[in-house]
């Protein structure tokens, strides 16, 4: 593989726009302030997000959070809460929320095109009333962030559509993907079996709470 | 776990923040099932949740459950109240009984809120069966309390209403000494009641069931193994993971509902080892709940 780094052309915004055209006046109007009925049983059926955060400098992160249909809690319909579940300890999305509260999330349903985007601004809490309504599998929620909205709309199927995501034959993708075993120990040149990292992830993943 | 399939018939406002659901059979009759017993609603959103059957067992083509919105619902009530509708397809579970009503020359039933549920069927069965029966119903206002009316209407004297924002806690003291001394006295309800009633009446008298575990406190985890006698394996429960947890990791799945020891889906048989029983079920001989349970002995042998 050619190691020349590759810099294409960047274009400045007005050059952009006058490309795309203007949006019509539908997506603008489209976009409320608040979680209303329609949005919040999308959440009620959603499994999974990704939450979009930024430090200070305006540096981004994106990052997936997963769970039961519902996960997302509708507080009222300006305010979510999302329990925060082991994963590495990273913790960039808090790390990045005490200096910069911005957030944007995009949820999905299986088999549903459309996703919900939700902006708006967030802080990490551990009120009790919050977490007791996290607890699952038996154990608490330590942590929950709450979401404070200020836009929230569909955006349309196609994205999904293009992509075939929910389209069970789109799973044969992962066929041509190396197990993560192997992509691991490949990229840290660690010399241990594929094999024993794989077993390692199994084992982890049953372990979800 | 075996399943039936039914279908929501009707969903009734019972009282505030409480609805009613019918489910019909959608192919045969549904399985039989006495007072005091609950199901498990497997929801769309993939929670599992049990409720007491609150209908009429001669009825097999319909069960009755009444749910309660609880404000601090982790996914449950709060679905029901707000997506489940008549006409949805629901899979069930059969019937499992914690609380079977026992004979006795005389009942007292206490019933707080939606507690009302497994009691409603016992008090039909007693009137049925000519046993001097007697039900007092608490709750913040009657508004607040399901089937308040039709309790009142169906059996005049026999229901005492009481609605503690108005007329205070009752008297449960009073109530015991008026009581004779073989009766039994089943109560539903939430914490704080079952605890009165704990203190009012004899434990060999009082049955009770929970809508969530009781605070308390236990010895720490131990680890233990669990031999699963049918395959001969071996499971290593670890100090922090719970019997379930550690069978299912194992490859031996074994269904469940609340983990918290009040529902009793993931009920085994112990063949030989001590259970430490953790439930607020009250394990049978020879049984335990995987999902809170654990150890005295360093090995369990499980019919498994």
């Amino acid at each position: 593989m050619t190691q020349v780094r590759v810099r294409p052309r960047r274009l400045s915004p007005e050059e952009v726009r006058e490309r795309l055209g203007r949006p019509d006046a539908m997506v603008e109007a489209k976009i409320l302030d608040r979680i209303d009925e329609h949005f919040r049983r999308f959440i009620a059926h959603s499994p999974f997000l990704s939450l979009a955060t930024a430090d200070a400098a305006g540096r981004a992160d994106c990052s997936p959070r997963g769970d039961y249909p519902g996960f997302v809690k509708v507080l009222d319909e300006h305010t979510l809460a999302m329990p925060d579940r082991p994963g590495n300890k990273i913790a960039d999305s808090f790390r990045n929320l005490a200096e910069n509260d911005g957030v944007g999330l995009c949820f999905l349903i299986p088999g549903v095109r459309e996703m919900l985007r939700v902006n708006g601004s967030a802080y990490v809490t551990d009120e009790p009333d919050v977490l007791a309504r996290m607890h699952t599998e038996g154990r608490e929620a330590v942590l929950a962030l709450v979401i404070e909205v200020e836009q929230a709309y569909f955006h349309c199927g196609r994205a999904l559509v293009r992509s075939r995501l929910w389209d069970p034959a789109s799973q044969a993708l992962a066929d041509e993907m190396p197990s993560a075993g192997e992509l691991i120990t490949s990229q840290l040149g660690w010399d241990v079996e594929p094999k024993v990292v794989d077993e390692g992830l199994e084992d982890a993943y049953h372990s979800l709470y | 776990m075996q399943v039936q399939h039914t279908v929501i018939d009707r969903v009734d406002h019972a009282a505030e923040d409480v609805v009613s659901l019918v489910l019909r059979a959608t192919t045969d009759s549904l399985a039989p099932w006495e007072p005091g017993a609950h199901i498990d609603l497997t929801l769309p959103n993939w929670l599992t949740r049990s409720y007491s059957l609150c209908g009429d067992p001669a009825d097999r083509d319909r069960y009755r459950v009444a749910v309660r919105h609880d404000p601090l619902s982790r996914g449950g009530s709060e679905y029901i109240h707000h997506y489940l509708r008549a006409g949805r397809a629901l899979d069930v579970s059969l019937p499992r009984n914690h609380f079977p009503l026992l004979p006795a020359p005389q009942y007292l039933f206490l019933a707080g809120g939606i507690g009302i549920t497994p009691l409603l069927p016992m008090l039909a069965e007693a009137v049925s069966a000519d046993v001097p029966a007697t039900l007092v119903y608490v709750g913040r206002s009657t508004s607040t309390m399901p089937f308040a009316e039709e309790l009142r209407s169906r059996y005049g004297d026999r229901v005492r209403l009481v609605a503690t924002g108005q007329d205070g806690r009752p008297d449960l003291a009073a109530l015991a000494a008026e009581l004779s001394p073989d009766a039994l006295v089943y109560c539903c309800g939430p914490a704080p009641m079952l605890a009165a009633a704990q203190a009012a009446f004899p434990a060999p008298r009082l049955h009770t069931e929970r809508f969530r575990p009781a605070a308390r406190t236990f010895a720490p985890n131990t680890p233990f193994d669990a031999v699963c006698a049918r395959s001969g394996h071996t499971v290593p429960v670890a100090a922090d993971q719970s019997l379930l947890d550690a069978l299912n990791r194992a490859g031996h799945p074994v269904p469940s509902g609340c983990r918290e020891g009040v529902c009793g889906s993931c009920e085994l048989t112990v063949l030989s080892g001590d259970p430490e029983h953790r439930d607020d079920i009250g394990a049978p001989a020879g049984r335990m709940y995987a999902c809170v349970s654990r150890a005295l002995t360093p090995e369990l042998h499980l019919d498994l």
